[in-house]
């Protein structure tokens, strides 16, 4: 922690960074996040199991992005980043939303938050995304810090809920998606926590012609969700932003983790691990599979 | 908005199984229809007057006509609507025949479904956009890939017209498979006479920019405009300085390193070489795999002995890019080689024909060189095991051909007459010689093609056996072949001195490849496709890509020349105006919503999706967002579906219209 | 809606160059097909936009087809590729969320491929025959008739016109 608040308070001092998005303590195990400007706010900064938040989800910001731009230069912005933050960075980078010189990432070594906060970090109270996590080290970074642990070892409740799933009939799957989504209330809570939802206007928005009907209806609803589910297709990093924000507690994962399944099943690609690879939707290869086609 | 609705009958190919009045009578009732009507024929002069009458005299803004495709009449009625001062773009095609009439036989359900497509055609017609078409200039340059005989007509024809030409081809040379060939048929003249001046002409064209030895690396833009980059292999020698004097070729010390592949592999040449005596350019070219100089930095023998100072070791190849209206693609073919298939390869070759392990089995070509006055026997006939004179020849015919377990399905058409040309040529020099020819059909189909192997039978006693050969095999000096005679309904065995096999024509090997670079399409052979067999068969489906020649499929030459010249014309045809019209379907970004992300630009097949960057009041760049080149964009929409924000549109096809349609089920 | 008297309602969404050619054939040829099937054509199966599955399923489609150029001739050179992607994705996505895979297809037909279209579209029908009427979303739309009926007419999804009638 020391050590993260000295080298953040460097990055200020000598004018590195513009500004740091980071943590700060927000009562008994909890935290939110905050934009550090000013060198002597560093000793606010923390990083811990309480660190929920996807900060990336900020970079493409208007207002964040300015922060950067100072008397004429621009800057770099810092950012505090679990690996799994950084996948998103990562696809950022490759949706031309960001480019790597504009970013400074303090990469945490990372093994694993908690579900919610104000519960005591143990296997029990593991963040489900954290359960099939690979990436403990940060993949990009401009300097890492943070010890290394052991996260503790769970059944994946996740992938046995999805099998479960895939063992219904169709009509059983329809009900129980329509009951979920049904609960949906369109506050786009999902969205605007999404780190890949950057568009200007999104599709739900557009009213000439209106692509999704925003009326408080199970058809609507349906329509949202498998369009939400589908634009991030091949995108989503799994940071599971989506579903904690949710105030319906609508299984968003589920959706999402099948969609990460298939890009690995049928393309072999994970989202936000490279740079240099071209992204999944936007390429193609001729080899692809052609099974679906008569 | 006042729209038109038109019920074409099309005689009785509609009227019989939809019934037309009741379609139009329906369709009056559809919102926003003012007027609706049905004719026998609407594409008739009197049709198309009465649908411009009713846009005179109801005012109409937008017409539906429910016809035949609308690849058959769009154009027709977009052009009376046109006359009656209505955009083009308002009007819409419903296809009551090819989607409706002709593949359904209930007259009732058809009729409803005629019903159903006129109001989708009605309801997307109301969104429709008023275009206008696009214009595009023309750059009246042509590049002609390939340099063999349907190479060489296309450029000459198009530069002879008074337009400037690029003429690229990848050997040292120009001239192709017709300068190995020794006479040709059906009047056995000799192929290098006639085909050596059309050569020197295509050299000192003033107006045909030669560039051999080269490829083309990248084809971008489209038609009328295309740029082209072409990659100039190092020949390391100064095409400027080199005079063709041949010195250096003499006094290579490297003589026996490499096949001369103009000879089919039957003689070696030096390490520096021209491909023949007659190459045009006269320029060698040093093969860099056999020369001393690239193995151990010594010798240099030809540096010493060229006065001109021409030998230049360290020459790069080099990239030139060219400013191109059409493409002529006039690749050739080359012959299918039926030795030694590596155990991946789809086509698994003739082991049992002992090609490549007998000497003096030999393909088509091969046996050309030998009967060539130019060629490593000066035109004896001698065989290349022991360069003894055959006394007995057997030719086969159909390997590889129009047998789909081994070669190809395809008849390579040019092998019946060649045949008949080798056996010919053989007994006109050989009086004591026999040849045998097994057969599965004679296909002479030609002017004087008949007549020519008639002769070969009955003049110069050439033997016909129809049936295949099952296995040749070496017996006491002598090549047994065993075959079967299918008239005389017996098995037959000639042991003969030597075998010519007449391989199937296939397509260059690195056809595929080239065709990916143009964007042109291909069949499952290799052999690019045209754009309609019978009425567009010198087009590929590429606007300003003209195909030539046995790129195509297996021809002679003179169909190579035919369609050669063909081709030159449908270039000149697009030289004929200074613009060109384009269908203004093409992409458009909504700026103020498009987030930059650039999938667009990523999906865009033409590189059309450019980054455009959007700046304030102070020049200051404040966001980037994708801007379509209607120029490069061909309207294919895969922009459109890709964007997340659906910040970019295709004119004609927007998703406005799209709905519409779907709404409309 | 009586089931014995049921006609599934299918909609073929077809590139420009290939399929819809490929269907002028299956017309010129004579060749039959049931008359369930109303295409919907747009320049390259490249343009589909999977949100256009979502509307025809909205407005009461049973099954719905897509289909193009062969890959490697797509008119556009690589349109089908990209379709082919996103397909993959989004067949697998209504999979999962219940909507048979039957409900949704996807062919290469090229334009000398009139027979094989009268194939396909034969088949999607037959295929959503023996399924039956599309329950879920039929629920649904049923629900949102009664729910909303001032906008279920046709033109809710696109903004009206100046003077158009509804």
């Amino acid at each position: 922690m020391e050590e993260l608040r000295k080298h953040a308070k460097e990055l200020l001092e000598n004018k590195t960074v513009a500004a740091i998005l980071a943590y700060v303590e927000a009562g008994p195990q909890r935290t939110k996040p905050a934009i550090i400007t000013k060198p002597e706010d560093v000793s606010k900064m923390v990083f811990n199991e309480y660190c929920l938040n996807n900060l990336a989800v900020y970079l493409t910001k208007a207002r964040i992005k300015n922060l950067a731009k100072q008397n004429g230069t621009v800057m770099k912005l810092g950012i505090v980043a679990k690996p799994c933050d950084i996948h998103a960075v990562v696809a950022l980078i490759q949706e031309s939303q960001l480019k790597r010189e504009d970013v400074y990432i303090i990469g945490m070594n990372c093994h694993g938050v908690v579900k919610d906060f104000g519960m005591e970090f143990s296997g029990e109270t593991l963040a489900s995304k954290c359960v099939p996590c690979e990436t403990h080290k940060p993949l990009y970074y401009d300097i890492v810090l943070g010890e290394e642990k052991q996260t503790p070892a769970v059944s994946d409740e996740v992938l046995a809920k999805m099998q479960a799933i895939e063992k219904m009939t169709y009509e059983e799957r329809f009900e129980y998606f329509k009951k979920e989504f049904d609960k949906c209330i369109k506050c786009y809570a999902c969205r605007a926590a999404c780190p890949l939802c950057y568009c200007q206007r999104c599709i739900t928005d557009k009213t000439i012609p209106r692509w999704i009907e925003s009326s408080p209806h199970s058809r609507g609803n349906f329509a949202w969700n498998v369009v939400r589910a589908f634009h991030l297709s091949g995108r989503c990093i799994g940071c599971g932003e989506c579903e904690r924000a949710c105030p319906m507690d609508i299984p968003l994962s589920l959706l999402n983790r099948r969609m990460t399944e298939t890009a690995k099943e049928a393309f072999a690609y994970v989202s936000g691990r490279s740079i240099e690879t071209p992204t999944l939707v936007g390429s193609y290869d001729v080899k692809d599979s052609d099974e679906l086609f008569m | 908005m006042k729209i038109g609705v038109f019920i074409c009958h099309c005689g009785e190919n509609i009227g019989r199984t939809v019934d037309c009045p009741r379609v139009a009578k329906a369709c009056e009732w559809l919102p926003g229809v003012e007027v609706s009507l049905d004719y026998k024929y609407m594409c008739s002069d009197p049709g198309q007057n009465m649908i411009k009458d009713e846009i005179r005299k109801k005012k109409l803004d937008a017409i539906v006509v429910g016809s035949c495709s609308p690849h058959m009449h769009e154009k027709t009625f977009r052009k009376a609507a046109v006359d009656a001062g209505i955009n083009p773009f308002l009007v819409e095609i419903a296809n009551l025949r090819e989607h409706c009439s002709w593949v359904h036989d209930d007259i009732d359900s058809a009729t409803d479904k005629a019903i159903d497509l006129v109001r989708m055609a009605v309801e997307k017609v109301k969104r429709n956009v008023p275009l206008t078409t696009i214009e595009v200039p023309v750059t009246k340059r042509t590049l002609v890939i390939g340099g063999g005989i349907a190479g060489i007509q296309a450029a000459l024809d198009v530069a002879n017209a008074g337009y400037e030409v690029v003429l690229v081809e990848k050997e040292p040379s120009i001239g192709g498979h017709m300068s190995q060939l020794s006479e040709t048929f059906p009047t056995l003249d000799c192929s290098q006479c006639i085909l050596t001046p059309r050569m020197v002409e295509v050299y000192q064209h003033p107006r045909i920019k030669l560039m051999t030895y080269s490829e083309v690396e990248k084809v971008e833009g489209f038609i009328g405009n295309f740029t082209v980059t072409i990659r100039k292999k190092a020949r390391h020698i100064d095409e400027d300085k080199c005079t063709g004097c041949g010195l250096c070729i003499t006094k290579c010390p490297t003589k026996k390193k490499a096949f001369n592949s103009f000879e089919e592999d039957l003689a070696y040449r030096p390490a520096v070489y021209v491909p023949f005596p007659q190459a045009v350019p006269n320029i060698p070219v040093i093969d860099e795999t056999v020369c001393m100089y690239y193995k151990n930095g010594k010798c240099g023998m030809c540096v010493k002995v060229c006065g001109r100072e021409a030998i230049d070791f360290n020459q790069q190849d080099k990239i030139v890019t060219e400013e191109i209206g059409a493409i002529i693609v006039a690749t050739g073919y080359k012959l299918y080689k039926i030795d030694k298939k590596p155990d991946d390869s789809p086509i698994k070759g003739y082991g049992e024909y002992g090609y490549g392990k007998f000497k003096d089995v030999v393909d088509g070509l091969q046996f050309e060189r030998i009967a060539s006055a130019s060629g490593p026997t000066s035109g004896e006939f001698k065989r290349p095991s022991d360069g003894k004179e055959p006394k007995k020849i057997v030719f086969i015919q159909c390997v590889g051909s129009r047998d789909e377990s081994k070669g190809f399905s395809y008849c390579s058409k040019i092998c019946c007459m060649y045949t008949a040309k080798h056996a010919m040529l053989y007994k006109h020099k050989v009086h004591d010689g026999e040849a045998y020819v097994f057969y599965m059909d004679i296909r002479s189909g030609g002017k004087m093609y008949d007549e020519f192997v008639r002769r070969a039978i009955e003049e110069d006693g050439v033997k016909y056996i129809r049936g295949r050969v099952s296995r040749i095999f070496e017996k006491d000096g002598k090549y047994i072949v065993r075959g079967e005679d299918t008239i005389a309904g017996m098995p037959v065995e000639i042991d003969a001195d030597m075998v010519v096999l007449a391989t199937a024509m296939i397509a260059q090997q690195d056809a595929s490849e080239l065709a990916q670079t143009i964007g042109i399409p291909y069949d499952k052979y290799g052999f690019y496709n045209e754009a309609h067999p019978k009425l567009r068969p010198i087009e590929s489906t590429t606007g300003g890509v003209f195909l030539a020649g046995a790129c195509q499929s297996p021809k002679d030459i003179p169909e190579s020349v035919a369609m050669a010249s063909a081709a030159a014309a449908k270039a000149l045809v697009l030289f004929g105006s200074d613009k060109l019209e384009r269908e203004p379907v093409v992409a458009y970004v909504n700026e103020s919503l498009c987030a930059g992300c650039f999938a667009c630009k990523k999906v865009c097949p033409y590189g059309a999706v450019e980054v455009k960057e959007l700046k304030d009041r102070n020049g200051v760049v404040y966001r980037e967002v994708a801007y379509v080149n209607t120029g490069l964009c061909q309207g294919c929409g895969t922009c459109t579906a890709t964007c997340p924000s659906k910040s970019v549109e295709l004119a004609g096809f927007n998703n406005e219209e799209i709905f519409a349609q779907i709404a409309a089920l | 809606m009586k089931e014995q008297n049921w006609e599934p309602k299918i909609v073929a969404f077809v590139c420009n160059w290939c399929t819809y050619t490929g269907a002028d054939l299956a017309g010129t040829s004579r060749l039959k097909y049931p008359t369930n099937v109303k295409l919907i054509r747009v320049m390259c199966s490249g343009g589909i936009d999977p949100v256009f599955i979502l509307k025809a399923f909205e407005r009461g489609a049973d099954g719905i087809l897509v289909s193009g150029c062969h890959p490697n001739d797509c008119h556009y050179n690589a349109g089908n590729f990209h379709a082919r992607r996103r397909w993959t994705f989004f067949h697998e996505l209504l999979d999962y969320l219940g909507i048979d895979k039957d409900r949704l297809q996807f062919s290469w037909v090229s334009a000398s491929e009139g027979k094989k279209f009268v194939d396909v579209v034969s088949k999607v029908v037959n295929d959503v025959k023996a399924m039956g009427p599309f329950k879920g979303y039929e629920q649904l739309n049923k629900e949102f008739m009664t729910e909303f009926p001032d906008v279920s007419g046709v033109n809710n999804d696109v903004i009206i016109k100046e003077g158009e009638a509804v």
